[in-house]
């Protein structure tokens, strides 16, 4: 098979879970669907490195991508990596994060709040909540993806979701 | 809230974003231009199988050449057929294939066409002009097959379908849910052009096409 049939085999089925890690990681639609375009390329033409499972293989693919994107987007700004945390926590506190259009069109209030937590946490946090929450990956998978030994992916779960209690609990989100 | 409790919140609620059509149908053409680049220049074998694929589409089009002109001419002048190009344009860009012969020689792409169908459309790169040539396929159109012709213009991909005229016909432009479409004839083909670049650049995409075909080669 030619490598544009086995990307489309292999590659593509997965086309969606790397546009909601992008999304969720870069918390951009344009700049989510600029990098996935660019990671897919990357798979493409080294899709003969890709051994076992597309999926982990493609998303590792993506989420270095996403990362490199933002430290280019923070070297052009010249600014420290703090801004967007802090930004971030500000917008959390005045409740400004839940107003995310898609979300509020779209939702139930669980979902804004839920939404806004997960965008609230440090993008080293919110990458394993994604992977293994609203994807579904086991451990070993995300280990692969994030470049990580399988007990820090566990200790940075464990630290999401005490974060994540703490603030769905506030927000006064029940199960 | 127990872990499984919160996982289950997160599954219930949260969103999971979606790939949308457009960089789906963006992503499937900048794969099918990276295969087309990749793509190995003709060599003599193919040379040779070209000759096959000829003589196979001479008698090919013997055949059916009565079937696709009692086809070919309900295809002019139906009101629906700009949308109906249109729809077969966003098929290929979102399920595909975009492209069934993926090159950017044109000496490779028209043979192709031999076998195929039963005329042989001309085929030109306008990489200079700014419109790469990717590849050509199939397309059918009101149940006739007819040689489409696919550029890359930046990140828009141009579609041309060619089938034989009876008549010339000057440049005309419509627009189909925000898909410019573009037709003339000559003296033998119908040209139907259609993308989603604006209307202005397909003029030139014409302009610079009708320039081609009368310039001696």
């Amino acid at each position: 098979m030619s490598d544009a049939g086995r990307f489309e085999s292999l590659v593509l089925p997965w086309l969606d879970a790397a546009y909601n890690l992008a999304r969720w990681l870069l918390r951009d639609e344009a700049a989510a669907e600029d990098v996935v375009q660019d990671a897919a390329l990357r798979a493409l033409r080294h899709l003969g490195s890709l051994r076992g499972e597309a999926r982990p293989w493609f998303l590792a693919i993506v989420r270095n991508a996403c990362f490199d994107h933002v430290q280019a987007r923070r070297g052009r700004r010249e600014q420290g990596g703090w801004e967007d945390e802090a930004l971030e926590a500000l917008q959390w506190q005045s409740g400004q994060a839940g107003a995310d259009a898609a979300s509020a069109l779209q939702g139930t209030r669980e979902r804004v709040q839920i939404d806004a937590a997960i965008r609230s946490l440090a993008p080293a946090l919110r990458e394993v909540v994604v992977l293994r929450e609203i994807e579904g990956l086991d451990y070993a998978e995300i280990a692969q993806v994030a470049g990580l030994p399988i007990g820090t992916v566990m200790s940075r779960l464990a630290r999401a979701r005490t974060r994540l209690r703490e603030l769905l609990e506030q927000a006064g989100v029940r199960p | 809230m127990d872990d499984e409790q919160l996982s289950s919140l997160i599954r219930r609620h949260a969103t999971r974003h979606v790939a949308g059509v457009g960089l789906r149908s963006e992503l499937r053409a900048r794969i099918a231009i990276a295969a087309a680049a990749a793509a190995p220049a003709p060599t003599r074998r193919l040379a040779f199988a070209g000759w096959r694929a000829a003589l196979a589409g001479f008698a090919a089009g013997v055949v059916v050449a009565g079937a696709g002109i009692a086809l070919l001419p309900p295809l002019r002048g139906t009101s629906s057929l700009p949308a109906e190009l249109v729809a077969d344009h966003v098929r290929a860009l979102g399920a595909g294939p975009l492209i069934e012969v993926a090159s950017s020689d044109r000496h490779t792409v028209k043979p192709w066409f031999q076998g195929r169908i039963d005329y042989a459309p001309p085929v030109y790169d306008l990489k200079d002009e700014g419109f790469a040539l990717i590849g050509g396929r199939i397309a059918r159109v009101g149940g006739a097959p007819v040689a489409t012709l696919a550029f890359r213009h930046g990140r828009h991909v141009v579609d041309v379908f060619v089938w034989p005229a009876q008549a010339l016909q000057a440049e005309r432009a419509s627009q189909v849910r925000g898909f410019n479409v573009l037709h003339w004839s000559d003296a033998s083909m119908q040209f139907w052009v259609v993308s989603d670049a604006d209307a202005a650049e397909l003029e030139r995409f014409a302009s610079a096409w009708r320039a081609r075909a009368a310039a001696p080669r």
